[in-house]
């Protein structure tokens, strides 16, 4: 080890969390290979370590003889503090290399709020923070992940975006860099050559125009191997894509350590506010028989004491019986826990819950999303109140006395009524706890209301709508707190101003680089972490920039040119602004698989096989 | 009650891995190798590890023992091949053998320390009646005189050999002596120091 590293690892917490080596993790003489890849995820190793997508990304890249993939994540203050001091560059965990000797950074964007820990972290590295100041020798920096839907606020800083699901892209992209390589081009040459391979956006190939009022005239191609639109890629059959069958496991405590397998991508509901429904569309299943196979790869090379599952919403899985029963099989024989996601409540679920023991001692959450019936159906949440009250009756009688209920404000066309209505409805399943056959009432109930505000997406039918303000949001935080009146319910809310700064991220244009830039030499970073999180100086940023956040919380109409309408999900725009209508009209729309609503991801399927939407 | 132990070294890639951490490595490790470890009774059940002494966080080792009861008797070779096989790089299982360990006499260790500087002579040092450092507790700074757990320091090699208590009843790292000789030798300045334990040792001074 670096002796300097060495000496400042001394000092700084949880060391270990920087210095790799831990199971699984991939060891190559980065002499062997052709391309080395420094896989950032931009947010502590804690955080990122429990992020599915790296694992799989890391394995395919690794799983290539000629590549060697490595991780980096944003140092902690101190690390920070200690590595400036040192000038000691950003590096990798697997072998201590500066990450400005790579030939890839590829940054995962998982949310808006780690935008600035991209920047700290290429500013550490030493590599120039705009695409455009890049030399031949500094890697190609780039991203993907769910913010990379709309990539216009960070355009200027990466040299090209993935769209979609990465499993077969990074092959090509990595097929096409021995390529050029070979052919001695320059950096430009590498950026056009996968400007044609579909799902690449390269920013820099594209002009922008603008309208007076700051909306966006024109978005167009300033070469001819840009293509006009970029369409999301997707991995047709799941079964067949490579998932891995080893995960590192970490020394130290990270959010989620625990073996995953992934059962489904995409969701067959179509919630007006959601925007993985609407991006990872179309719904694609895992046979059972993959996902325990898949099990028991990583149980036997993880050592891990939990298995957990991953998806939008696992209640949706067609085979949820059987593969419960198999894997329950499995995890007894290993004496591993199941660890479950939060499935719809109902007696199927509740008697799962039951075999696996451990999930007794947390609570139950529940997700109406909306207080009054008519704002669920504004948002197509398809819950009714009888719903949830025949679940919160079914858990307290099967002896549970904790539920969690999330709800969200700020949505469009809410009233008061809307907001008055959480209040109610929590005190409904108060009232259903003393109603239903738990023996000991002597336990009280408890209720927590998790309320989050709302955020406006790119790719939903809201995209159009306002964002509340952060007074109007604080406003309707403190009228509900007063609508409550009953001492077993616990309303906790979410700090409303990171909402307001993460819609604007969300629906931002090319302009905001700059404040990026600026929040970036005000010292912004680790915004995701209430300790760190600077509003005044991310405000000071907008104002030093001459931009308003207002512009971008404010509603749009149809004819607008939105700056990620260049991004072709499969969902048309033709579907997203009919569900709008739909929702100031609250009517609801069937789930896919009631009636497919020829939403327009179908043709992402074309020839492709094992890829179906529901006739 | 199949009672077994093992001997291992912890080397330079996995010194910042915390003795916590550590527990849960070698708990991960015989699941992965499938060796029957038992484990504990009740509602959160534990492998049944017992760590001699556990290792500070920046330091190597080549002396790490730790008991272990396994759920049915295996040969020591198998165990040691498989679990050697299971661990992350760094970790060198040197022995296992059956039976219980004189663990509980532990009472001393024996440390290298490689620092940037080293003093000329000792002896002034260790010749101090008390050698007083400040140590951080609960209520706040409180003054410890640590003199009687250094039973030598010894120049060897280019490197500082220090005999100090260890375990249950006194536990004095090498690091803190370090502190007290930057402050109680004149001009003398440590550097940065590496810390390896060598050997963990009874009252007597027999090694364990
Ligand atoms: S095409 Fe139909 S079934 Fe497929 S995702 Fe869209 S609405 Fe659902």
């Amino acid at each position: 080890m670096n002796k300097n590293l060495d000496k400042i690892l001394k000092r700084v917490q949880k060391a270990s969390r920087y210095t790799g080596g831990e199971l699984n993790s991939v060891v190559k003489n980065p002499e062997d290979v052709s391309i080395r890849y420094a896989f950032a995820f931009p947010d502590t190793y804690e955080v990122g370590m429990s992020h599915l997508g790296i694992k799989i990304l890391y394995h395919i890249l690794n799983q290539r003889e000629d590549t060697y993939c490595e991780r980096v994540f944003a140092p902690w203050i101190d690390m920070e503090e200690e590595m400036r001091k040192e000038n000691i560059p950003l590096f990798t965990n697997e072998t201590q290399t500066s990450v400005k000797e790579f030939d890839f950074l590829g940054v995962t964007l998982q949310y808006e709020m780690c935008y600035s820990n991209v920047l700290n972290m290429l500013d550490l590295a030493g590599i120039p923070l705009k695409s455009a100041d890049r030399g031949e020798d500094d890697p190609f920096v780039n991203a993907g992940g769910p913010c990379a839907y709309n990539p216009e606020p960070t355009a200027e800083i990466f040299d090209f975006f993935t769209m979609g699901e990465g499993e077969e892209v990074i092959g090509e992209l990595m097929d096409a860099y021995i390529e050029w390589k070979k052919s001695g081009g320059k950096r430009i040459d590498y950026l056009k050559r996968i400007a044609q391979i579909e799902g690449i956006y390269v920013p820099c190939l594209y002009d922008v125009e603008y309208n007076d009022d700051g909306t966006i005239k024109s978005m167009t191609p300033n070469c001819p191997e840009a293509k006009k639109t970029i369409r999301k890629r997707i991995v047709s059959d799941l079964d067949k894509v490579t998932y891995p069958d080893k995960f590192i496991v970490p020394f130290s405590d990270i959010v989620h350590d625990r073996a995953n397998i992934e059962v489904f991508r995409g969701c067959i509901r179509g919630c007006r506010f959601c925007q993985a429904g609407m991006i990872y569309r179309p719904v694609r299943e895992k046979s059972p028989g993959t996902l325990v196979c898949d099990a028991k790869n990583l149980i036997e090379s993880t050592g891990y004491e939990e298995m957990g599952l991953s998806s939008l919403s696992t209640s949706d899985y067609t085979k949820l019986p059987e593969l419960t029963d198999k894997l329950l099989e499995l995890t007894e024989e290993k004496r591993v826990s199941l660890s479950l996601p939060s499935l719809r409540v109902d007696n199927f679920s509740l008697d799962l819950m039951q075999r696996v023991q451990k999930v007794r001692k947390s609570g139950l959450t529940f997700a109406p999303e909306a207080g009054s019936q008519r704002m669920r159906d504004v948002i197509n949440k398809n819950v009714k109140e009888e719903d949830l009250i025949n679940s919160a009756t079914l858990a307290f009688n099967g002896g549970w006395s904790n539920v969690k209920l999330y709800f969200m404000i700020g949505l469009p066309y809410e009233n008061e009524e809307d907001i008055k209505g959480i209040a109610d409805l929590s005190h409904k399943v108060v009232e259903c706890y003393y109603e239903s056959d738990q023996t000991n009432k002597k336990r009280a109930p408890s209720v927590s209301l998790s309320v989050a505000s709302f955020v406006p997406k790119p790719f939903t039918p809201f995209q159009w709508a306002a964002q509340n303000t952060m007074d109007e949001l604080s406003e309707k935080q403190l009228f509900l707190k007063n609508q409550i009146r009953n001492r077993h319910v616990k309303y906790s809310y979410h700090q409303s101003d990171v909402s307001v700064l993460e819609g604007v991220f969300a629906r931002g244009d090319r302009k905001l680089n700059r404040v990026l830039i600026r929040a970036h030499e005000l010292g912004c970073k680790l915004d995701g972490w209430n300790e760190c999180f600077k509003l005044d100086a991310w405000k000071q940023a907008f104002s030093d920039c001459g931009i308003d956040m207002e512009f971008y919380t404010r509603s749009r109409e149809y004819d607008e040119n939105l700056p990620w309408d260049f991004v072709d999900i499969g969902v048309t725009k033709e579907f997203m602004k009919n569900e709008n209508e739909k929702a100031k009209k609250a009517v609801t729309t069937s789930n896919c698989r009631e009636k497919c609503s020829g939403c327009g991801a179908a043709s992402l399927c074309d020839k492709k096989e094992g890829c179906v939407c529901y006739e | 009650m199949n009672d077994y132990y093992l001997t291992y070294k912890r080397g330079d890639s996995i010194k910042y891995v915390s003795h916590l951490d550590f527990v849960r490595v070698f708990g991960r490790a015989f699941r992965r190798a499938e060796l029957p470890i038992a484990y504990s009774e009740g509602f959160n059940p534990h492998p049944l590890l017992t760590f001699a002494l556990p290792l500070s966080v920046g330091y190597t080792s080549e002396c790490e023992l730790m008991e272990f009861v396994m759920e049915k008797e295996l040969e020591t070779e198998e165990i040691k091949e498989k679990l050697q096989k299971a661990m992350p790089i760094g970790i060198e299982i040197t022995e296992v053998c059956k039976g219980k360990t004189r663990m509980k006499k532990l009472d001393n260790a024996l440390y290298i320390v490689k620092a940037e500087s080293i003093p000329d002579d000792l002896s002034e040092f260790l010749s101090l009646d008390s050698i007083l450092i400040e140590k951080k507790t609960k209520s706040g700074i409180k003054e410890t005189d640590i003199r009687a757990d250094i039973k030598n320091i010894a120049l060897k090699d280019g490197c500082m050999e220090m005999l100090l208590s260890a375990g249950s009843r006194a536990n004095l790292k090498p690091e803190v002596v370090i502190n007290a000789m930057n402050k109680y030798i004149d001009g003398y300045n440590s550097g940065e120091c590496e810390y390896h334990r060598k050997q963990i040792l009874d009252g007597e001074f027999n090694p364990l």
